[in-house]
């Protein structure tokens, strides 16, 4: 008989780690609360450093793992430990039996609107990075005009190093998204004037610093050193940003037409639901908390669960990808020894 | 009545005068002192207070509700307010029923202070006295009454719960051998006057004593050391009583006349400061009211300690509790004696020395004010109004951080036509406020003065505020004259009243937080509610009004750091969601950011509310 | 003072070895916030006093750090107290605490 393997979220983590066991001849089971397969990354527009277009990426793993059961549109109920294995029941009546859990619940983008002063919700000019990929995506947003572009501001890091916003950690990967989005925005855009506003550029991945530097040269983006503190809007509807120039020592102030929030990763809600019914331990970040954070990254506490992706903390695509392979290769390594 | 001693005179009453004398003599130097140490003009507007038959007649009824009934502990809880009047009045009574005895009995012995106090020891029943039984019961009556107040105490110690306390305040030594005196002087008395009664007379409650006493001890002696313990008891409590909390006694029968002729705190330690904090009965209802109490370590650093470091002289400790505090006001409005916790604090930080001053001589205002007029004319927002009031808006430092506010805010002008200018749109001056909370009052007082230049120069009918911590400022400590200063609150009533914003009832259900600064600072608490109700079904908080909890994030504490606030935010919205609200409603931007940050309710201000429930007329 | 005839004026560069840290180390005793400034700038750009005197939190820690005392009580000479800054620091430090404490600790030096 086909060893059963439940995987949570039909995310990048998910199909990845599902073609990975169909390969090893498993029996994997994809539950996925959306209508559709790919999670956050099925949003995306273009992905970092050598802008594949992320339907390429989510397209080739939704065809690599159909031969999985997939459960769309569903959600758990709960959840029965019973000696050696798990009793899974799902929101559209089935029950699953099976021994591996694998989690890849994934982040949410933090709420923009709760950083009151930047504005999000009330100006009509500010908007997220989910919402401009998602107009890179389908070219829907009244709030970005096609026409007079003349000056494009970039907030790093909203909703993350932010003890006010409840999440003191680094979201890791919106440095290299603003400087990608900046550059897409430039394309679109080759008069505007386009500023980043970050604390620190926190470019740690192969090829991200290259990014970097064809921003500066090629596309002559301006970095200012400095957070954003205030966001007003002027009688024309444009919005002033206030910040310091930290490097230059004096306050700065740019009108803008477009205002772009980097909302960080923080942890999906539905994770710390799903882990109040599994007794799983979740991090002072608020993310899963792993068996330990060198060695088994990708294993829990508990016997027979096991974590891939952003449930555990951002990452990026190549990094979710490399924890699914690892977590499908911990779960093999385990299915063996116990027969 | 006949007397059975001539000289009218036993040893057993020296311990009672030695404590009597040394009581009256303190409280006497005591009270010479407070009144000395107000400032000329506030000792004259308090003698000044003491002719005017106003308030000598509110005088004269708080002394009876407040030090004798305990009104305000009956309102908090019916068993702590009888046990704490039953004692009170009981034992007035039973002085004043006493003496009444001695001027109808043997009215030559009424200036031996000890005789109405003892009367039954010196006194024997005669036919005609008798007719005195009515005394005789009143005597009996008050007695039981405040015996059924002693057991009660007895019971507070053991299950203050009962009494609507959580948490109580931990006696100091003195206190606890007051309090042991206190609770043995009326058994003692009981005991004594049923020895004596089958000679003096009583009533039911004396005379079956008596009876029964009488079946045990055959010995007439025996009352003497009754009498003896009662005095002792008497004297033990009277010695400790300056060292305790029951100097809140005689204290507050010279706090209500002060409070009465409204004198202020001028000085940390001083005056009425002085007398506020021996006017602490250490009741701990304050500890139980304290916003920082929904974290068990902060309970140390309510207003009833506050006060017994400051009788202590602990100067560590008073910096610590001053410091700490968010000013939210409300162990002052709960207080039943009146001891002001938030400027009693206020005046404690006021005397820090600062080596380093701030001065701000240079700030120029004439940019502030080009700013404002070059707003009203290029956007020419003053546009005409029925009344053709000029509105000069103050959206305050917090309020550029909450953009939202300003935004509806502004948007409600224009709707109700009204005539307005914004005076910091591009950053202004600080109202002052911050700096007067840290006890810097002359900085304050700089600000003030600057602001004043602006606001004055404007030539607005109406200042508008949005910002409950700017508001109190102004009403309390700006002169301008000739300028209505209101709180968005206020002014969106009053435009709604009269007509000029027309706005839609919701479905939904809202609860308002009353802002300490605007609530207990200002005393505005209906206008926010009828606005809300305006536009949905209003639902209350389960405390509510002068008795709501800081949402945590007041300016007013000095050193509670970011993250200690969050259980104290996390306790106010617990409160305030009681009734499982659609949406929480508040008047502050500074609650406004703080709710937000940790609510599962969304949270808005009251103008966003109105904004959107409007339409353009 | 003249060496061998040339004027040396008083170095702008920052000598660590020469800065003295016992008052910086009280105040982080009094508030230990004071370590936790990340620069972000944000207290600099919302302070009304920035205006006035170029107020700034991040400044004034960073002048003291550094030995120089003298420009961050120049700079903290319009602070209001009025706490946007503390609203906005993304670290939650208590910056009127620091202020307040700063004032009580330094002094300035006799003769400024």
């Amino acid at each position: 008989m086909k060893e059963i393997v439940v995987i949570i979220g039909g995310g990048i983590a998910g199909l990845e780690a599902a073609s990975q066991l169909l390969k090893l001849g498993y029996s994997p089971i994809i539950i996925e609360k959306e209508d559709h397969l790919g999670g956050k990354v099925a949003n995306w527009h273009k992905l970092f450093p050598d802008m594949t277009p992320a339907k390429d990426i989510v397209d080739e793993l939704i065809a690599s793992s159909k031969d999985s059961n997939i459960f769309l549109n569903t959600e758990i109920s709960f959840i029965n430990r019973l000696q050696d294995s798990y009793n899974i029941k799902l929101s559209n009546g089935i029950s699953i039996m099976t021994k591996y859990i694998l989690c890849t619940t994934g982040f949410r983008l933090f709420e923009a609107e709760k950083k009151e002063e930047y504005g999000y919700g009330i100006y009509n000019q500010v908007i997220t990075n989910g919402d401009l990929e998602h107009w890179f995506n389908t070219g829907k947003d009244e709030r970005i005009e096609n026409s007079s572009m003349q000056a494009i501001g970039f907030v790093h890091c909203v909703g993350s190093r932010d003890e006010k916003a409840r999440n003191s950690q680094c979201s890791k990967v919106c440095c290299i998204t603003a400087i990608k989005q900046a550059i897409e925005l430039k394309e679109k855009f080759p008069d505007a004037q386009i500023y980043c506003f970050y604390m620190d550029l926190r470019l740690f991945g192969k090829k991200f610093e290259d990014f970097y530097i064809k921003a500066q040269k090629d596309y002559g983006i301006h970095f200012i050193r400095g957070r954003v503190s205030e966001v007003s809007e002027n009688i024309e509807g444009k919005v002033i940003v206030k910040a310091e120039d930290t490097l230059a020592g004096k306050p700065i102030k740019v009108t803008l037409d477009l205002l772009v929030l980097m909302s960080g990763m923080v942890c999906n809600p539905d994770t710390h639901k799903m882990a109040g019914m599994m007794a799983l331990q979740v991090d002072s970040d608020g993310f899963l908390k792993s068996h330990d954070n060198v060695f088994h990254i990708t294993s829990s506490t508990k016997k027979g669960i096991f974590y891939a992706g952003a449930c555990t903390g951002p990452k990026t695509v190549p990094e979710t990808l490399a924890e699914a392979r690892s977590a499908v290769l911990d779960i093999h390594s385990q299915i063996i020894s116990g027969q | 009545m006949r007397e059975i001693y001539l000289s009218g005179y036993s040893n057993f009453i020296i311990p009672f005068m030695i404590g009597m004398i040394f009581v009256l003599s303190w409280c006497i130097i005591g009270a010479i002192r407070v009144i000395m140490e107000l400032s000329a003009e506030d000792r004259k507007k308090f003698f000044l207070s003491l002719l005017n038959p106003k308030i000598m007649a509110k005088n004269i009824k708080d002394w009876f509700c407040d030090c004798l009934f305990h009104v305000k502990l009956w309102k908090r809880n019916k068993l702590l307010g009888y046990m704490h009047s039953s004692i009170a009045f009981g034992w007035f009574m039973i002085i004043v029923i006493g003496h009444i005895e001695v001027f109808l009995y043997t009215p030559e012995r009424i200036h031996q202070v000890w005789y109405p106090i003892f009367f039954r020891y010196f006194v024997a029943v005669t036919e005609n006295t008798m007719k005195g039984s009515f005394f005789f019961f009143l005597m009996d009556f008050f007695l039981l009454v405040i015996l059924s107040g002693i057991i009660l105490a007895i019971t507070k110690r053991i299950r203050s719960r009962l009494f609507g306390m959580r948490r109580t305040t931990r006696p100091s030594l003195t206190d606890t051998i007051g309090l042991y005196a206190l609770w043995s002087i009326f058994p003692l008395r009981l005991l004594a006057e049923g020895f004596t009664a089958d000679i003096s007379g009583g009533s039911f409650l004396t005379k079956s004593l008596n009876d029964v006493l009488h079946f045990f001890f055959s010995d007439q002696m025996n009352m003497l050391p009754t009498w003896w313990a009662y005095s002792m008891a008497l004297c033990v409590f009277m010695c400790v009583l300056p060292f305790s909390r029951y100097m809140h006694i005689p204290a507050e029968i010279l706090l209500i006349p002060m409070r009465n002729a409204g004198i202020p705190i001028r000085h940390s330690r001083k005056g009425i400061s002085r007398l506020q904090v021996y006017s602490c009965p250490s009741c701990g209802v304050c500890i139980d009211a304290c916003p920082m109490s929904a974290v068990k370590a902060n309970t140390r650093d309510t207003t009833v300690y506050l006060n017994r470091q400051i009788k202590r002289y602990n100067e560590r400790r008073i910096e610590e509790i001053s410091d700490k505090c968010l000013l939210c006001g409300k162990c002052t409005a709960v207080c039943p004696v009146g001891v002001q916790g938030d400027r009693l604090r206020i005046a404690q930080r006021s005397i820090r020395k600062y080596n380093i001053s701030q001065d701000y001589s240079n700030i120029d205002t004439n940019s502030l004010k080009n700013q404002l007029n070059n707003f009203v004319t290029t956007e020419n927002d003053f546009v005409s109004d029925i009344h053709n009031q000029k509105v000069l808006y103050f959206a305050g430092c917090m309020t550029s951080l909450t953009p939202t506010i300003m935004k509806s805010m502004t948007s409600l002008l224009k709707k109700a036509g009204v005539n307005y200018g914004i005076m910091d749109k591009d950053g202004g001056i600080c109202c002052g406020r911050p700096m007067l909370m840290a006890g810097r009052i002359d900085q304050a007082m700089e600000l003030v003065a600057k602001n004043t230049e602006i606001i004055k120069e404007s030539g607005a009918d109406i200042l508008l505020l949005s910002c409950p911590i700017c508001y109190k400022i102004f009403k309390e400590k700006y002169a301008l004259e000739g300028i209505e200063i209101l709180h968005h609150t206020e002014y969106i009533d009053r435009l709604i009243k009269e007509g000029r914003l027309k706005v839609r009832k919701s479905e939904k259900s809202y609860v308002y937080h009353d802002p300490c600064e605007l609530g207990r600072g200002c005393g505005i608490y209906d206008q926010p509610r009828n606005v809300v109700s305006s536009a949905g079904e209003l639902v209350e908080a389960e405390k509510n009004g002068k008795e709501s909890i800081c949402c945590g994030g007041s300016l007013g504490s000095l050193t509670l750091s970011f993250d200690k606030r969050k259980a104290l935010t996390e306790n106010a919205l617990k409160n305030l969601t009681i009734a499982s609200p659609d949406e929480v409603i508040t008047a502050c931007p500074l609650c406004r950011s703080t709710f937000n940050r940790y609510s599962q309710t969304p949270v808005r201000d009251i103008a966003e509310l109105i904004d959107s429930n409007t339409e353009i007329n | 003072m003249s060496i061998f005839g040339f004027r040396i004026s008083p170095s702008s560069a920052i000598n660590l070895d020469k800065v003295d840290r016992t008052r910086f180390e009280e105040l982080c005793r009094i508030e230990p916030d004071a370590m936790r400034c990340m620069a972000c700038g944000s207290c600099s750009a919302t302070c009304p006093a920035a205006t006035f005197s170029g107020m700034s939190v991040r400044k004034v820690l960073l002048n003291l750090q550094r030995g120089k005392e003298e420009e961050a009580f120049r700079l903290m000479s319009n602070c209001m107290l009025c706490g946007k800054c503390t609203m906005v620091c993304p670290r939650g430090i208590n910056t009127r605490h620091i202020i307040l404490s700063i004032c009580r600790i330094y002094e300035k030096e006799a003769g400024r």
